[in-house]
This record gives structure tokens, C-alpha cells and sequence, in this order.
């Protein structure tokens, strides 16, 4: 760095540190930007990473099978509506999905309408949702106490329970063999599931504040007339995933009729949704950040170019002995670039207080990559070089003699 | 060979019915080591000419040669590097940065020329030694007296070791001890072999300059050699202009007078003599 460029910075720095609140408000538009950048990014990313860690939990090999209603339109607002646990399927479907060819287990999600109380208090916080014994081994979850229906009780009144449930309901973490009625029917706590690894933004529902029941008994309790939002499946032989899932297909196709009102979707398209969802969010908002750069970058020219008339005089002298236009303009252009460098920082670790206080207070788990910091970085320097240009081209520009007639 | 050659320099400012000229083909040669001072009424184009001399301005007409070199239609980078190299400027309103120390203001032409941080203070350092402000180069310009700031300016003027001083009124704002102490500080420049052309309104002071050119509209009406320490002739009839009242001045006053005797009633006499205020004030002396 030449020693000239050096005394330009320190004098950058100087500069912006005489007129703090100035300084601040301009870089403001700056700040905004790149922590709106890395923080929707970091969001996006995080979000990504948990619905792969999920599948990934659950094994790449489940076959998801949904009423066609739910995804007919990739529309943002659909995607986004948390859960759709609307029905659509019924037993026979199950039914149908169950006797494929190389499916090992199959097991239904239906919510069952009704209250749930329990010692004289309502539980409203989540379903009740009805399935069969395999879920369990399905979604590769384990249980943190007792256990999930045998296929021998799946006509008892038992019940499982997300991990938030027993502490909401009960008040304590193991109500083992405690009472629920649901219908009018009193159900006995069987078992407690582990955390299930959260998801935001999956289409599925809050399985920690689930509480789940046979799929038969919601059936004797609804005169069969329990629907079921998704059926999920797992194939004896994971590598024959693609035959299996088009047979599940074929067999629904020709039961319903001959009409595509099912989707049956393997684990990676179901993450491709959710992804192509996300990148489209992610996208738009880095959008309307972007925008927020560029008013940055107005608001920096805005006050170079009130700095520049300021220091009219200071050019005029500096010329007097001797700076060329180029030396001028320089030593602009680097306030500028000091100036929009500074909000970028700036805006970096407010992006990363924001990350932190996100993982602490919820349940995302923003990812910020080196990337997207060193992205943020640059933009900040360019909308400097760019924004500041004018400025520095019109102090570059004057002429010694006007410019020292300016007090 | 002289350093400064006007030929014919003309310059001319606004457009259309509201062209001033400033200079009216002016010839000027200044040969190395003089030390020419410019004196002349106010607007009579001396600004002017020290600006084009300095190259801060470009003439509209003419030739001007510095150093033999043909300088009168450079681009302003060239005029720039000229500027640097080869011109000192002192300026009646001293122009030092003022959130600069006196260290940080003489060192600045040395920046552009992208020297070290740390040769270039020690240059500055030793230059304000030479002026005798070096016990203060760590004030800010708002510290020093006008005259200490004056110092600081000759001492960056000098710091690039020009060959070519240009003062335009070094002396405008400075009472007149610190005039003095200012154009010993010139004088002494000037032993060493410098040129030096100054602007001044102070007859007194042409006793310092070995030459004195006197200006009027735009043009040299007279231009004189002088011996050191000595007032010029023309400095001495400047201050006869400007000391003796002019046959005009004594009209105005004779009819002043008049009407003082012809006005009888006396509230009006006594509204006379406001009016004829300024010859009363002249004949006192």
C-alpha cells in the first residue's frame, strides 16, 4: 500500500469519525442491507439443513403418499400454510398401499377432531392424530419412555405422546399409564416419544404436540370415518425405492378411478419442494435487500456530495500544491469505500448478534457461510466505488481557482 | 534564460456583455533570482497574473514560457505536477487545512508526490525549523497568531524546494510587525537563490524586492529596478496617489462649502455638514 493511499484511509477514518451521527445515518441503508442479506440467507440455508437432517434421520428410502388437493399448486402461499391436515385418503387406501408388492410397512397419519382432557384440562396446543404401530420405526424415532402400540393393541386405548404433550398435559415428563378422555373415550399414556427433529416450514404437523392413537381405534370412535392426511411407506429393499413408489402409484390410480387425485412422492422430491419453495423466499428477499443496498448507496453519494461542497476549499488548496485530479479523486473514492466498508462491517455483526439471539430464542438454526459474509463484504465496497464516483469526479473536476474561492 | 516569460497575456472572464478583462496583454520577464513585487489598485489584474503564473489559471491569450517551456495550455494534471515540483504558493489568507497540524500542512505537497509517511514529516519538521516554528508544529493553524501562520505557509510553500515563489499579498492580513517578520522570512528565501514575485500594497515593502512592477487595468505601466532596501519610485508615487487628496477630492469638497454658505436656515446647514463629512475630515490634517 502505497504511503499516499495509507494517509488517504487515515484521513477516511478521521473524517467519519468527526461526524459520527452523520456517518451512521448514511451507512444506515448499508447496514440494513447486509444484515437483511445474511440473515434471510443464513435462514434459508439453516431451514435446508434441518429438512436434509430430518430425511436424512428418516432414511432417503420413505415413500409419501398425499391427496393430490394439497399440492395441486406450488403457489408460495400453499406451501407455506404450516399444515395440511386436511383429508382425503381413506382405509381403503391404506389398505391398498399396505398389500403392495415390496412395501415392508406402511403406516397412515390421520387427525382425529375431538378434545382431549385430562385431570379437568383441555389440551389444545396440538392433534390428535391416529396410526398404525409401524410409524415408530417409519420415522426411525425412538421412544424416551414406555412404548409405541404393539400390533396386538391397536384395538385398546392407549396413547403415545410427543415430548411436549406430557409436561403440557400432565406436568410431568413420564405420565406412564395416566388418563386422557378423547370422545368420550378414556385413553392410558403408553408411551413418550423423543424430540422429534424440528422442521420449520415442512408441511408436516408438530409431532412433539401430537398425541397419537391407533388408527382402528379413531376408526371404531368415528364410525369409520377417519381420514387420513398422508400414508408414509418404506420399501423391503431400498433400492428398488423408484419401482415400489410407481407401483404404489399405479395401484392408487386404477382404485380411484383412474384419476391422479393421490400423490406419491419419494423423500428427495419432497425436500426438492420444500428447497424450491425456500430458494424462491430466499430470492425475494435478498431482492428487496438489494434494493436496500442501492438506497444505501444513494444516501452515500447523497452525503459525499455534501462533503465535497464542504471541503471545496480543501480541494482548491491541495491543488494550490500540488494533488493532480487523479490524487483527488482518489482520496474521495476512499472516504467513500471507508465509509460504505465501515456500515458492511457494521452490518455483519449485527447480522451475527441476530444469528445468535435466532438460535437462542428459536428454533431456527441460521447457517452463515463464509460465502455469503464475504458477498456482503463486497457488494458494500462496490456500492462505495460506485456511489462514491460521482462525488470524487466532481471534486476531481473543479477547477483550483474556483475551488479556493469557496470559504 | 528567464524563468517567467508573459507574452501578451490576456485574460478575460464572463461572456458576452458582461466580459471583464482582467489582463489586457500583459509582458512580463523575470529572470532566476529576482525578487519582483506587484503593486497596483485593487482589480487591476495582479491576482490574475500571479494565478497564471502560479498555473492555477490558464490565460485566454499569450504565451507564457517557465523555464523556456511553453506552459500556457497544459492539462491540469501536467499544471498540476508543475505546480509540485517547480511552484511555492503563498496566499494572503494563508489556506492551511485547519484540522491539520502545522507538521501535517507543511507535509502535504510531499504526499502527492508519494513520499513516506515518516521522510516526509522529517522534511517538514526541518522545514519548519528553518522558519523558526518548529517549537510548534503540533498546533493547529487556530493556535498560532496570523504571522506564525504565515511562517507555517512559507514553510510549506518551500518544503518541495521550488525554484519559483509565488505570493500574492503574503502580508494582506498581518499587522505590521508581522509583516516584517514575513518578509525577512522572504528575503531570506530569496538569499538563497530562490525567485520570488509578491504582490503587496505596502510601498514600504518594495525596500525588500529588487524590482517592482506597477499595474493598472490589466496592463504593466511601469516597471522599475530597485536597490534592496530601498522604496521604489513608483511605490513612493503610489503612495502619493493614495495620500494626497486628487484635484477631484478638492472639487468635492469646494462645493460642499458652497453649499454650506448658500443654505442660511440653520437645519439645514447643519444637514450640509454631514454631507460634506469627508473633506471636513481631510482638511483637519
Amino acid at each position: 500500500m502505497s504511503p499516499y493511499t495509507r494517509g488517504n484511509i487515515k484521513i477516511a477514518i478521521a473524517m467519519l469519525r468527526a461526524n459520527k451521527g452523520r456517518s451512521l445515518l448514511t451507512m444506515l441503508g448499508i447496514i440494513i442491507g447486509v444484515v437483511a442479506v445474511i440473515t434471510v440467507v443464513g435462514i434459508g440455508q439453516g431451514i435446508k439443513h434441518q429438512v436434509s437432517a430430518r430425511i436424512n434421520h428418516v432414511g432417503q428410502d420413505l415413500i409419501t403418499v398425499q391427496p393430490a388437493t394439497a399440492k395441486a399448486s406450488n403457489s408460495v402461499l400453499n406451501a407455506l400454510s404450516p399444515v395440511r391436515l386436511s383429508g382425503g385418503l381413506a382405509a381403503d387406501d391404506l389398505h391398498t398401499v399396505t398389500t403392495t408388492p415390496g412395501v415392508a410397512r406402511a403406516a397412515a397419519l390421520g387427525v382425529v377432531p375431538g378434545t382431549v382432557k385430562a385431570n379437568g384440562k383441555t389440551y389444545t396446543a396440538g392433534p390428535v392424530i391416529a396410526t398404525n404401530p409401524d410409524l415408530a420405526v417409519i420415522l426411525n424415532q425412538n421412544l424416551q419412555y414406555g412404548a409405541f402400540f404393539a400390533p396386538n393393541d391397536v384395538d385398546s386405548s392407549v396413547a403415545v405422546l410427543g415430548a411436549n404433550v406430557a409436561t403440557t398435559l400432565f406436568g410431568q415428563p413420564a405420565p406412564l399409564g395416566q388418563n386422557f378422555t378423547f370422545r368420550g373415550q378414556t385413553f392410558v399414556v403408553n408411551g413418550i416419544f423423543n424430540d422429534f427433529a424440528s422442521a420449520p416450514l415442512s408441511s408436516d404437523a408438530d409431532f412433539n404436540n401430537t398425541i397419537f392413537i391407533p388408527y382402528s381405534m379413531a376408526q371404531l370412535l368415528t364410525n369409520n370415518n377417519a381420514s387420513i392426511y398422508e400414508i408414509l411407506a418404506k420399501p423391503t429393499d431400498s433400492g428398488k425405492l423408484a419401482s415400489v413408489r410407481h407401483d404404489i402409484d399405479q395401484r392408487l390410480y386404477k382404485l380411484h378411478g383412474n384419476s391422479h387425485d393421490v400423490v406419491v412422492l419419494e423423500q428427495s422430491q419432497v425436500a426438492d419442494e420444500t428447497n424450491g419453495v425456500l430458494n424462491l423466499l430466499t430470492e425475494l428477499i435478498a431482492g428487496a435487500a438489494a434494493v436496500s443496498l442501492l438506497v444505501g448507496g444513494i444516501g452515500i453519494m447523497n452525503i459525499m456530495l455534501v462533503s465535497v461542497t464542504e471541503r471545496m476549499h480543501e480541494v482548491g488548496i491541495r491543488k494550490a500544491v500540488g494533488a493532480t485530479n487523479r490524487q483527488i479523486l482518489i482520496a474521495f473514492l476512499t472516504e467513500a469505500t471507508v465509509l460504505s466498508i465501515t456500515g458492511g462491517i457494521i452490518g455483519i455483526v449485527i447480522a451475527f448478534i441476530i444469528d445468535i439471539c435466532l438460535r437462542i430464542f428459536t428454533s431456527l438454526t441460521p447457517i452463515v457461510s463464509w460465502q455469503v459474509v464475504l458477498l456482503a463484504a463486497g457488494v458494500s465496497i462496490a456500492v462505495g466505488i460506485i456511489f462514491g464516483s460521482v462525488p470524487a469526479l466532481k471534486a476531481a473536476r473543479k477547477d483550483p481557482i474556483v475551488a479556493l474561492r469557496n470559504e | 534564460m528567464p524563468i517567467i516569460e508573459l507574452r501578451a497575456v490576456s485574460k478575460l472572464y464572463g461572456f458576452g456583455d458582461a466580459t471583464t478583462l482582467a489582463l489586457d496583454e500583459a509582458s512580463l520577464s523575470i529572470e532566476p533570482g529576482e525578487f519582483v513585487a506587484v503593486m497596483g489598485p485593487s482589480g487591476c489584474g495582479k491576482s490574475t497574473m500571479m494565478n497564471i503564473i502560479g498555473l492555477l489559471d490558464r490565460p485566454s491569450h499569450g504565451e507564457f514560457l517557465l523555464n523556456g517551456r511553453k506552459v500556457a495550455r497544459l492539462s491540469p494534471n501536467q499544471a498540476a505536477k508543475i505546480r509540485r515540483d517547480t511552484i511555492g504558493f503563498i496566499f494572503q489568507s494563508f489556506n492551511l487545512l485547519p484540522r491539520m497540524t502545522a507538521l501535517e500542512n507543511v507535509a502535504l505537497p510531499l504526499a502527492y508526490k508519494n513520499m513516506s509517511t515518516t521522510r516526509r514529516l522529517k522534511l517538514a519538521s526541518s522545514m519548519l525549523d528553518r522558519v523558526g516554528m518548529q517549537p510548534r508544529e503540533y498546533y493547529l493553524p487556530s493556535q498560532l497568531s496570523g504571522g506564525q501562520v504565515q511562517c507555517v505557509a512559507i514553510a510549506r510553500a518551500l518544503v518541495n524546494n521550488p525554484r519559483l515563489i509565488v505570493a500574492d499579498e503574503p502580508t494582506g492580513n498581518l499587522d505590521s510587525t508581522d509583516s516584517r517578520l514575513v518578509m525577512e522570512l522572504l528575503s531570506e528565501v530569496h538569499k538563497m537563490g530562490n525567485t520570488i514575485i509578491f504582490v503587496t500594497h505596502n510601498p514600504e515593502l518594495t525596500r525588500y524586492a529588487t524590482r517592482v512592477v506597477y499595474m493598472h487595468d490589466g496592463q504593466i505601466v511601469q516597471d522599475e529596478a530597485t536597490a534592496l532596501g530601498q522604496v521604489a519610485k513608483t511605490a513612493k508615487r503610489a503612495m502619493y496617489r493614495i495620500h494626497a487628496p486628487t484635484e477631484e477630492d478638492d472639487l468635492a469638497g469646494v462645493s460642499a462649502l458652497m453649499k454650506i454658505h448658500d443654505d442660511k436656515p440653520v437645519k439645514k446647514s447643519a444637514k450640509a455638514k454631514s454631507k460634506s463629512h469627508k473633506p471636513k475630515r481631510r482638511s483637519k490634517r
